[in-house]
């Protein structure tokens, strides 16, 4: 099914692409991105610098390289653990109700009505800004969306004929929650956790472009958010990184979109 | 013979007409000079407080005793004229019997005695006025500063940016003077300038005072000072001629794009008294920068040629050490370090650091302040590669924000760190804080690499006193050359501060103190 589409597939091909420069890159082309090898903002296709190099003197197209695996590590875990956090949450909230729905929908929505962005600077600034901070303040201010569709999942799904027959024959809670219900809720859950990945990716870039991110790791953001400033006089600083992060969101939004045709139920019958 | 004269004189003759138009161009009184700044104003007392956004406008509302020129003389201002007692012991001052506050009283000696007390007994400076045991007022117009011994730092400390004379019916009323009401409104001095409007972080409005004690002075009608956080917002507003003047203004990236501009001008003069330096500093206490070899290897893996040149695009220049070139005090015989990895790693195996298998000797962090883009946070992310290359990983902390830098230098909580000073006017104001053992406080901007050697303290001390110009500067040349030997940190540049100004504006100040000084020569023409 998913193969069928065409741009669930073009989505795919990209992202293997992106995975591969980043994490096979490094070990065919060894450099370190912090070197400096040309003079500060030389143009592409300067001598040692086939893309450029930044403000500091460093090569762009290393940086590119390199950064991809801060970036997508960041994207990665921080969309993990705002899954994780959504799911727990919304799976309690919507199993059990009442009050503890009442509590916990109170308590995500303390963290929805947050502008996340800000939220997460606050953290990041609290905390001084390492990679793992920064995944943690992604993850942590990115849950509510995950949580409420949990909820709206395990509200529907606890009133299914197979929910109460598991119920009848005596199943624990944990059971039902984690290995009938949870299964049940998935195809919208991994949409919704693959545009995590993407978004998680764009916080990165927005907190290293306000000058939050970890400045010894080389990220695509953060070579943005340094470069900012020389904007005007040096596109290629800002752009190709700025690329690499547009065609990887691009890529994982079109895989998104890919899973929700395939995974729709009523989609697959209509074809 | 006789021809040939008169060709002379017929080409002189010729000259000077060529010549006259251009200098024949007469001040004009009017108009609103709209100043930025980057640092936003709290308070307009530099009596208790210092830095830019407080000396600037705070050198246009108050009056000094003196004020100098581009040459590092003392010229006139609120005192005619000084006198030094042959022990250097007593200064008199005689004041000017015209001089009003903006409130229309007079100013007096009291005021003036008044004003250097305060400054004394609350000024962040502290050194600058310590060896002033009291001040004695014989008649209204002459005051009397008494000293403990020789203080030849006096004459620069009673410039403009550092002691306004402030009027004492309204700052000696018995409120505490740091926090005084009349510090951020309806302030009075007898400045060119007076304050009519003060919007914090926005602007600054200062309008001519009529009665100033200076005939004809100043030209322009009113002063704006608009912050501007964001070095591309200035450039931008400068562009457009809406802005007109921007001081102290340190970003590469825009001075050299301002160069490119035909309405604009930059220049580096203004600064001198400033006499800023960053530098490298090492937590001396820490091991392993308790080893010289240690701090110097690491002097020898820094090419100070390549910050200057590639980083700072030429606009700063290399510290050769705790002087700025600029001071009458400065000594170019001091131990040199330029690129030398070898040494550098020599050093280091001397020193008992050798390579790990992974090539690393040593991991170190490295903070800097934030705010200067160019003198700090890109300087700090420049030793990470090229420490690498003597083994040295760097691992750039980068603060949240400048109170957390500060916390980290306070507790001493640093391997190296970037670090900066202004020195304002003169040695013991603004160089002995750092290096003087007496000065290890849990404070930022002092000896906060612990550097503890009493020769050291020794000189600094003598030199303070001295009041011979040449033997003070002998004294400090041997200061310079024991602390560069010793490296208790190590200087990299003098910051690339600059004045970008419109070509509308003339005379632009261009003294030791540059605008934190009154601004009473500058004129704007029409276009």
């Amino acid at each position: 099914m998913f193969a069928r589409s065409p741009v669930a597939v073009c989505g795919l091909v990209l992202l293997v692409a992106i995975l591969l420069v980043s994490l096979i890159g490094p070990l065919v082309y060894v450099a370190d991105p912090f070197d400096i090898v040309a003079a500060p903002l030389s143009p592409p296709f300067s001598e040692g610098a086939l893309l450029g190099s930044d403000q500091q003197g460093r090569d762009v197209l290393t940086g590119l390289i390199y950064g991809g695996r801060a970036t997508l590590t960041v994207g990665a875990a921080a969309a993990l653990i705002s899954v994780v956090i959504g799911i727990t949450i919304g799976a309690v909230a919507g199993y059990f109700g009442g009050t503890v729905d009442e509590a916990l929908m109170r308590f995500t929505e303390f963290f929805q009505v947050l502008p996340s962005l800000l939220f997460a600077m606050v953290l990041v600034t609290l905390f001084s800004p390492t990679l793992t901070t920064v995944v943690l303040a992604i993850g942590v201010v990115s849950w509510p969306g995950t949580a409420r569709l949990t909820r709206a999942e395990f509200l529907k799904i606890k009133q299914y004929d197979f929910v109460a027959a598991e119920l009848a024959i005596g199943a624990r809670r944990g059971r039902i929650m984690w290995k009938v219900i949870l299964p049940n809720a998935l195809p919208p859950l991994v949409v919704s956790a693959t545009l995590a990945v993407g978004a998680a990716i764009l916080f990165e870039a927005s907190l290293s472009f306000l000058g939050l991110g970890d400045p010894n790791r080389m990220s695509w953001g953060l070579m943005i958010g340094s470069s900012r400033s020389y904007m005007l006089s040096s596109w290629w600083a800002v752009t190709f990184p700025g690329l690499m992060i547009f065609l990887t969101v691009l890529a994982v939004s079109l895989i998104g979109d890919g899973l929700n045709d395939a995974l729709n139920p009523k989609l697959r019958e209509r074809r | 013979m006789r021809q040939a004269i008169a060709a002379f004189i017929t080409i002189l003759a010729i000259a000077s007409a060529v010549a006259a138009p251009a200098t024949a161009q007469e001040p004009r009184r009017g108009g609103t000079l709209v100043m930025g700044q980057s640092t936003g104003t709290t308070s307009f007392n530099n009596a208790v407080g210092s830095g830019t956004g407080i000396m600037v406008p705070g050198a246009q509302i108050f009056a000094s005793p003196v004020m100098h020129d581009d040459k590092w003389n003392p010229k006139p201002y609120l005192a005619e004229s000084w006198e030094l007692s042959p022990d250097s012991l007593s200064m008199t001052l005689h004041l000017r019997k015209d001089a009003l506050f903006h409130d229309g009283t007079p100013v007096t000696s009291a005021d003036v005695a008044f004003s250097i007390l305060t400054i004394r007994d609350n000024h962040p400076f502290n050194t600058m006025l310590a060896p002033v045991e009291r001040v004695d007022t014989p008649d209204a117009a002459t005051a009397i500063i008494r000293l403990k011994h020789p203080h030849p730092a006096l004459l620069y400390a009673m410039g403009p940016p550092l002691m306004p004379i402030l009027p004492k019916h309204i700052y000696g009323d018995g409120r505490p003077i740091k926090t005084h009401p009349n510090n951020s409104k309806d302030v009075v001095g007898s400045g060119p300038f007076k304050l009519v409007e003060f919007k914090p972080g926005d602007q600054i409005v200062l309008e001519r005072f009529d009665r100033f004690f200076i005939k004809d002075r100043p030209y322009l009608d009113r002063i704006i000072l608009k912050t501007y956080p964001d070095s591309q917002t200035s450039i931008l507003e400068l562009e457009a001629g809406r802005l007109l003047l921007q001081p102290f203004f340190n970003r590469v990236l825009e001075l050299d794009r301002a160069k490119t501009n035909p309405q604009l001008v930059i220049t580096n003069e203004g600064y001198a008294a400033v006499g800023g330096i960053n530098w490298l500093l090492f937590n001396n206490k820490r091991k392993p920068f308790d080893d010289v070899r240690v701090r110097q290897a690491f002097a020898y893996a820094i090419d100070r040629d390549f910050i200057v040149k590639a980083l700072h695009k030429g606009l700063s220049k290399v510290a050769t050490g705790p002087i700025h070139s600029g001071f009458p005090q400065y000594s170019p015989d001091v131990t040199k370090y330029s690129l030398n990895l070898k040494k550098a790693e020599e050093l280091l195996d001397a020193a008992g650091l050798k390579k790990g298998p992974d090539g690393v000797r040593l991991k170190v962090t490295c903070d800097y302040y934030p705010g200067d883009e160019d003198g700090q946070k890109r300087l700090a992310e420049y030793m990470k590669p090229a420490l690498k290359k003597i083994g040295i990983e760097v691992e750039v902390r980068a603060p949240a924000d400048f109170a957390a830098w500060a916390k980290r230098m306070a507790t001493k909580d640093f391997d190296i760190s970037m670090d900066a000073a202004f020195a304002w006017g003169d040695p013991v104001i603004g160089v002995n804080r750092t290096y003087l053992s007496s000065n290890i406080r849990p404070l930022v901007f002092t000896n906060n690499a612990q550097y503890e050697n009493p020769k050291v303290d020794e000189l600094l001390d003598a030199a303070g006193r001295e009041p011979d110009a040449a033997k003070r500067k002998a004294l400090y040349g041997e200061f310079q050359k024991i602390v560069t030997a010793d490296l208790p940190l190590f200087w990299l540049t003098e910051l690339p501060y600059h004045t970008i100004y419109n070509k509308r504006v003339h005379n632009p100040p261009t003294t030791i103190w540059g605008t934190a000084s009154p601004m009473l020569d500058v004129w704007l023409s029409e276009k």
